[in-house]
C-alpha cells in the first residue's frame, strides 16, 4: 500500500502491472468546472486508478453543461469509453440551481468554447449508476464528490445499503470554523444543496470532508501557471487556457494572484490521505435561515448536558491540516506530466 | 478622561456573575451606577433577588437594581435556565436569606435608556446574560445606540463550538433575535466570546489561595464556588472554572488586556444552528450581496492575556 501511494504521488506509470496492487476503483461526481477539469485530468493520468465513471451535477454550471463537459474531458483524456451518467438537475428541495458562471465562465471551462463532444451520456441516471457500481463492487468503490451532494443523497435514499457498501466518499465541501465562499456562512458546494449534504454527512458512510479552510491553503501562483503553460504537459495548454478566466476572478475576490486548487486538493486527499490530518466529529448542515449551508462539526470537547441535533450520528473525518508543500508538488507534477 | 468610567452591569447572577460584580465594585477605574437583571443562569425574578443580595453582601445598597425582561424579545417564555451550572438558587445552593432591598420602579430597558441619555457617550454597559434588555433599550430609544458609550458583551462562540450545543453559546442562545438586533444596531460593541473566555481559568490552586484570604468577597465566593467547579469537572474534565463574566468585565475596565478584530456579526435565529454567531471580517469579497454586507462593524475579542486577567480577578476578590 505504501508503494502504491508513492506511485500515486509521483504520477509514475507502473512498469510491471503484475507487481502493483489492483487499481483503486473510483467514481468522480462533478460539475466541471475549471478546477474539476484539472482534477479529472489528473485522475486520468494515474494508472493506479480505475475510473468506473463520471457522474454529473449542477454547481459551476447547469447539469446539462456539466454532462457535456464531462464527456468532452473523457475524450480529451483519450478515454471516451468511460461512462458519464447525468445527475439531478436541481437540489433536493427543487428550484433552479445557483450557477457560478462568474467564476468558471458561461461554458464552465473558462470561456474556451470547445467543440461539442462526440460521445453520449449513458442511459442510467447518476444515482442509479452510483448505486449499481457500489453494489457490483461492495467495499471497493471510492467516490470523489466535487459538487453539490444531490446525487449522493439520492443514492443514500435509493439504497439503504449504499452508505455501508461504499468504500470511501471524499467530499470537497464546507468550511470548518472559517469563512465560506458564497457568503460568510456557506461554501458553494454545500450551499448548492444543504439538505443533500446533511443527508450524506449523517448517513453513516465512511466520509472524509475537505473544506475550503484546507483547499485555500494550496494555490497555483501566477508563476506556477506560467510553468504549466510552458511545460510539455499532456493537457497543460488546455488547462492553462481555462485558468485565465478563473485566475482573474481570484484577483477580484480574494486578492490572490493565482488560483485556489479546491478540486485538485480533494483529489490528492483521495489518493494521498497521508498528506492530510483529520479530526473526527459529527457534522451537520444548516438548512434554514441566514446561515443556510453552514457546516458545523461537533469537535467533542464537551459532554453535552442534553441531546442536541448532533447527538447520535456517526462521526466523519474532517480534514484539519494539510501538508501544503507536498500537495502542491503532487498537483504540479501531475499537471506537468508529459 | 475624568473620573472613573460609569458602568451598568446587565446580569443574571450566576456564580461567575457574582465574581464579576465583586471585581467591578472593587475596581477604582469604574463607578457601577446600576445593575439590570435578566434571565439566563436563573429566571429574571431570582436574578433581581440575587443582584440585590450581592449588593448587600458588598455593602453597596446605594446602587440601584432595575429588573429586566422575563421573556425573550419575541415574547418567548420557554427559557433555557442554566441552574445545573450555578445551582437552583444561582448562587451555589446556599439558601441565602432574601435581600431587604427592592428593585427600582423603572424597567431595565428604561433605566439603560435614561442613564445613556443622562451621560451621553460615557456609560459602559457590560452585558453578562442574554441580550433582551439591550435590544429593548434599542427599540425604546433610537438614540440609545449613539448615546451609550460602549456595550461589552459576554457572548458568542467565534470559530469554535458553543457551550449549549455545538453551534451556540448560552447567552446568545438565550435570545438569538435580541442578539442579532444588538450586533447589527451600530452601537460601539465589543464581543467577548467563549473562544476567549475558555482561555481564562481559575484553577483549583487559585481556589485554595482564595479560601485562605480574609476579604469578604473571597470568603463569600468560597462558599458558592463548589457547584461551579463540580460542573466544570463533569462537563469539561477540567480542574478549574472558566472566568467568563469576570473576563468580559475586565475587558471593559482594561481593554488592552485583549486584542480584537473588526467586522460584522450576525446571529442565526432558526434551524439547528440557532444562536450561532457568525463573524465576517469584511476582507473577502463575495460575488453577491450577503446578509452581512451592509451591517455595521463591531469588535470581537481574539486573544487575551489570561494570566493577567486571573491575577486581577484574584487580587480584587482578595483585597476587600
Amino acid at each position: 500500500m505504501a508503494n502504491h501511494k508513492i506511485e500515486a504521488a509521483d504520477g509514475v506509470v507502473a512498469v510491471d502491472p503484475s507487481s502493483s496492487p489492483p487499481p483503486q476503483k473510483i467514481i468522480i461526481d462533478t460539475d466541471p468546472g475549471i478546477d474539476d477539469s484539472m482534477a479529472i485530468m489528473m485522475a486520468f493520468q494515474m494508472d493506479s486508478l480505475e475510473i468506473l465513471g463520471l457522474t454529473t451535477v449542477f454547481g459551476n454550471v447547469l447539469t446539462q453543461d456539466a454532462t457535456n463537459n464531462a464527456l468532452l474531458l473523457c475524450e480529451i483524456a483519450g478515454c471516451p469509453d468511460v461512462p458519464v451518467a447525468e445527475g439531478s438537475f436541481e437540489p433536493l428541495k427543487g428550484g433552479i440551481p445557483r450557477v457560478a458562471d462568474f467564476i468558471h465562465g458561461s461554458d464552465g471551462l473558462g470561456n474556451t468554447f470547445l467543440p461539442p463532444p462526440k460521445s453520449k451520456k449513458i442511459e442510467k441516471s447518476a444515482c442509479e449508476f452510483l448505486v449499481d457500481k457500489v453494489n457490483e463492487y461492495p467495499g471497493e468503490v471510492s467516490i470523489l464528490a466535487l459538487g453539490p451532494l444531490t446525487n449522493l443523497a439520492l443514492a443514500v435514499k435509493r439504497d439503504s445499503s449504499f452508505a455501508k457498501k461504499v468504500k470511501r466518499v471524499v467530499v470537497l465541501g464546507g468550511s470548518f470554523f472559517a469563512l465560506g465562499n458564497v457568503n460568510p456562512a456557506a461554501e458553494a458546494n454545500i450551499y448548492g444543496d444543504p439538505e443533500a449534504a446533511d443527508i450524506l454527512f449523517t448517513s453513516g458512510a465512511n466520509i472524509e470532508v475537505i473544506g475550503i479552510n484546507i483547499t485555500t491553503q494550496v494555490k497555483l501562483t501566477d508563476d506556477d501557471l506560467t510553468d504549466l503553460r510552458e511545460s510539455g504537459g499532456k493537457h497543460a495548454k488546455l488547462l492553462s487556457d481555462m485558468c485565465k478566466f478563473y485566475r482573474d476572478w481570484h484577483v477580484k475576490s480574494d486578492g490572490v494572484y493565482g488560483i485556489f486548487l479546491h478540486d485538485p486538493v480533494s483529489f490528492v486527499a483521495l489518493v494521498r490521505p497521508d498528506l492530510f490530518k483529520y479530526k473526527k466529529g459529527v457534522v451537520r448542515v444548516e438548512t434554514q435561515g441566514i446561515c443556510i449551508g453552514h457546516t458545523l462539526m461537533d469537535q467533542g470537547l464537551k459532554k453535552w448536558n442534553t441531546s442536541n441535533p448532533w447527538t447520535g450520528y456517526s462521526p466523519i473525518s474532517v480534514a484539519w491540516t494539510v501538508n501544503v508543500d507536498e500537495v502542491h508538488a503532487c498537483i504540479k507534477k501531475l499537471l506537468l506530466f508529459p | 478622561m475624568t473620573g472613573p468610567k460609569k458602568m451598568i452591569i446587565d446580569t443574571d447572577p450566576g456564580i461567575d456573575d457574582a465574581m464579576a460584580i465583586f471585581v467591578a465594585l472593587n475596581s477604582p477605574e469604574v463607578d457601577v451606577i446600576g445593575l439590570t437583571t435578566i434571565y439566563g443562569n436563573v429566571y429574571t425574578t431570582l436574578a433581581t433577588r440575587n443582584a440585590l443580595h450581592l449588593l448587600e453582601v458588598a455593602g453597596r445598597t446605594d446602587i440601584p437594581v432595575a429588573e429586566g425582561s422575563h421573556v425573550t424579545i419575541t415574547q418567548g417564555t420557554k427559557l433555557r435556565i442554566a441552574d445545573f451550572v450555578h445551582g437552583t438558587d444561582g448562587l451555589g445552593n446556599q439558601n441565602f436569606p432574601p435581600p431587604k432591598g427592592k428593585p427600582i420602579k423603572q424597567s431595565a430597558a428604561e433605566f439603560l435608556v435614561e442613564q445613556a441619555n443622562l451621560y451621553p457617550g460615557e456609560v459602559s454597559v457590560v452585558a453578562l446574560g442574554p441580550l433582551t434588555n439591550i435590544a429593548l433599550a434599542i427599540q425604546l430609544d433610537s438614540n440609545f445606540t449613539k448615546n451609550v458609550g460602549e456595550i461589552v458583551i459576554l457572548g458568542g462562540a467565534f470559530s469554535v463550538n458553543g457551550n449549549v450545543n455545538p453551534a451556540a453559546e448560552a447567552n446568545i442562545f438565550g435570545d438569538p433575535d435580541a442578539a442579532d438586533i444588538v450586533f447589527t444596531s451600530g452601537a460601539n460593541i465589543l464581543a467577548v466570546g467563549i473562544n476567549v473566555t475558555h482561555q481564562v481559568v481559575m484553577t483549583d490552586a487559585d481556589r485554595v489561595t482564595l479560601s485562605k484570604a480574609s476579604g469578604k468577597f473571597a470568603e463569600y465566593l468560597c462558599k458558592i464556588l463548589e457547584v461551579y467547579f463540580s460542573y466544570h469537572r463533569e462537563a469539561y474534565c477540567t480542574k478549574g472554572v472558566y472566568l467568563h463574566d469576570p473576563t468580559a468585565l475586565l475587558a471593559a475596565v482594561h481593554p488592552s488586556l485583549l486584542t480584537y478584530t473588526e467586522g460584522a456579526v450576525r446571529v442565526q435565529t432558526n434551524g439547528i444552528t440557532r444562536g450561532m454567531t457568525l463573524f465576517y471580517n469584511k476582507q473577502k469579497r463575495f460575488g453577491e450581496v450577503t446578509e452581512w454586507s451592509d451591517k455595521p462593524s463591531v469588535k470581537v475579542a481574539v486573544t487575551v492575556d489570561a494570566p493577567k486577567i486571573v491575577k486581577l480577578v484574584m487580587d480584587r476578590l482578595m483585597s476587600s
